[in-house]
């Protein structure tokens, strides 16, 4: 994919760039908000990572201006400001996803992933698939294979939000945030438990096994289309 | 003063005005009653009475008939003075002249037909009596009221001045660091000695503020020391004898851990300082607090059940309160985090909800049948880094409960510990919308 990266801190800067870079992105970076914006209207970039505090014009400001000019890139914010209210304020300013500093790596490269292959018809997507695993939502029914799944209405979403980000590593926070709207650590893993159950449903006794662990990371549910 | 002096002269006017008037009556009726004796019994008759009054003398009236050339032809020869310009031939109204040897007199006089000129006199010495001894008066009060008023006026504002100057004392001994200093109270009761209570209460409220914040400082500095020196031991231990790359992941990962451990709670600490500011009030909207314990409860369910402790939930549906959705979902996890955290496996929890009897509060409550907290301790768990001896050994940061009560403040539902007999139970009493 290619990102731009929109950071005034150089340190920050060189650790996520050369991170990206690892994995295989192409990365392009901006120090101030002037150069950002500049670069972020004219250039095909598939996600910007923007922090919210920079000099010239502030992540905010950049991210308002780019949406009014009807730029759809998915925005990811990066950002040291983790008030109760800054992410809300963050969203709707137009940014899609909120990540705190510090932040682990992995957690970072989940996000980006997970922003730059939104394919943007996938709202209308009425079954989702991987393998013989099926969920119809409009129906909230699922299959696997010719066998109907019961599944209570949070782990439906959670299967449901790993279906959508099939073959990608989401992580527990996001699975946090997405599934159960905690946007704060719960010390206990809540979330091991959660996919530990749902495995039992939808993976004991059927192959291939879907949903794999990452450790360290999260989790992933493998997209396999046939 | 000038008040004093203004009812004085006034008094003074009114009296001397209503002695003249009463004076001025008797003089014209005089005149007249004479007039009617002369006209039905003739000059002599007039003349006889005037002589024989004027003998009398009584009650300082004068009595005078004069001819003429205005020369006293009968009666009193003071009475001579009376101005000789047409004043007193016109008419029978009464005047006021000045006399020698006497003050000043009213005289009130009539034209008899040959041409003489009837005339009836009142000393006004009498008004000028009792006009002096008003003002006399009036002088003793003003000369009185003007000691008195000044010396109460020196009493009082040296009082006022002490008084001020006690609070000024004890403003000055808090500002050069005395802060245990109040100022002296009269216990009269009075304005001053509610202004004082008012302050000294106000500097207890400061005093309170300053000590808690004290204590916070004091408390993060120590419980951060702790990891710090942790992460510290752990990198220096890795230095010195990791000889492997296993070896060197492995201190990596610990110190990595223990790093998360200290941005955690670093991010709880300001986050309840976020919260306590109150801030977030303003993006509050009407939320279903029966919906966000249900998501809180299903998040933790299988942790607990897993656990193979038995999980009760009463939830009534639709209970709407006035917050912050993510505020109050953290505010319940950290509740139940701390029940599983705190309870040995097996103990059986309890999440309920339920409407008060007046339909304007709802009652939220997380209960374990776990150890319990001392009533002593019960106060001390809700502040920061506070933590049970015996849970010391346990994961956590000591904020969990402190970041609750400053969840429950900020949504003004008061917060209560009790116990469950046994275990602890955490009740808040949330205000209802609609």
């Amino acid at each position: 994919m290619k990102l731009l990266l929109i950071e005034d801190d150089s340190e920050m800067a060189w650790f996520i760039g050369r991170g990206l870079r690892e994995q295989g992105h192409v990365v392009d970076h901006s120090a101030s908000g002037r150069d950002g914006l500049f670069h972020a209207a004219g250039g095909a970039y598939d996600v910007l990572v923007v922090d919210r505090m920079l000099p010239g014009l502030d992540g905010l400001g950049l991210v308002k201006t780019l949406r009014a000019a009807d730029v759809q890139t998915p925005i990811l914010f990066l950002t040291t400001m983790s008030g109760v209210g800054d992410r809300v304020e963050g969203l709707e300013a137009g940014g899609d996803d909120y990540l705190v500093k510090p932040f682990a790596f992995a957690e970072l490269l989940a996000r980006v992933n997970a922003l730059g292959r939104r394919r943007p018809m996938l709202q209308s997507d009425t079954l989702l698939r991987s393998a013989n695993l099926e969920m119809d939502l409009i129906a909230r029914k699922v299959r696997r294979g010719t066998q109907e799944i019961d599944l209570q209405p949070r782990e439906f979403r959670l299967l449901e939000y790993l279906l959508r980000n099939a073959g990608r590593v989401v992580t527990r926070t996001m699975l946090l945030e997405q599934v159960w709207e905690f946007h704060f650590d719960p010390r206990t893993n809540i979330v091991e438990t959660h996919i530990s159950r749902l495995r039992s449903k939808v993976d004991r006794g059927f192959e291939p096994e879907l949903i794999e662990t990452v450790r360290g990371t999260g989790y992933l549910l493998r997209a396999t289309s046939s | 003063m000038t008040l004093v002096a203004i009812i004085g002269l006034t008094a003074e006017a009114l009296v001397t005005n209503a002695l003249k008037r009463q004076a001025q009556a008797r003089v014209g009726s005089e005149v007249a009653e004479l007039f009617v004796q002369y006209q039905e019994r003739g000059p002599d008759h007039l003349r006889r009475l005037v002589a024989a009054r004027h003998a009398m003398h009584e009650n300082r009236l004068h009595y005078a008939i004069l001819g003429k050339d205005r020369r006293v032809m009968t009666g009193d020869p003071a009475l001579a003075q009376v101005p000789h310009d047409g004043t007193f031939a016109a008419d029978d109204a009464v005047h006021e002249f000045g006399r020698k040897p006497y003050d000043t007199m009213l005289a009130a006089a009539r034209p008899l037909s040959d041409g003489s000129l009837l005339v009836a006199a009142i000393d006004l010495d009498s008004v000028e009596d009792v006009e002096d001894v008003v003002s006399g008066a009036f002088y003793v009060v003003l000369g009185m009221s003007l000691v008195l008023g000044l010396g109460t006026g020196l009493l009082l504002s040296r009082t006022l001045l002490n008084r001020l100057d006690a609070v000024t004392r004890t403003a000055e001994a808090i500002n050069a660091g005395d802060l245990t200093r109040r100022i002296a109270r009269t216990g009269t009761g009075d304005d001053f000695d509610r202004l004082s209570a008012t302050l000294n209460a106000m500097l207890d409220r400061i005093c309170a503020l300053m000590e808690s914040v004290r204590q916070v400082s004091n408390d993060v500095a120590h419980d951060l020391r702790t990891p710090l020196a942790r992460l510290r031991q752990t990198l220096e231990d890795a230095a010195r004898n990791s000889r492997t790359m296993t070896d060197y992941d492995l201190a990596v990962a610990k110190a990595m851990a223990e790093a998360d451990g200290l941005l955690a709670t670093f991010s709880a600490l300001l986050r309840i300082s976020q919260i306590e500011a109150g801030a977030r009030r303003s993006a509050f909207q009407v939320v279903d607090l029966a919906d966000i314990m249900q998501t809180v409860c299903d998040a933790y369910a299988p942790t607990i059940e897993d656990g193979g402790s038995p999980f009760d939930v009463h939830l009534p549906q639709g209970v709407m309160v006035e917050g912050d959705r993510e505020l109050l979902t953290q505010l319940f996890a950290n509740l139940l985090e701390n029940a599983i955290g705190h309870t040995p496996a097996g103990t059986a929890i309890r999440v309920e909800l339920e409407r008060g009897g007046d339909g304007r509060s709802g009652r939220a409550a997380v209960s374990d049948a776990g150890p319990g907290i001392p009533a002593a301790e019960r106060e001390k768990v809700l502040r920061r880094f506070h933590r049970l001896e015996q849970s010391r050994s346990q994961p956590g940061n000591g904020l969990g409960l402190s970041m609750c009560a400053a969840i429950a403040d900020l949504h003004q539902a008061g917060v209560a510990l009790s116990d469950n007999g046994p275990g602890l139970k955490v009740a808040m009493v949330f205000p209802l919308v609609g």
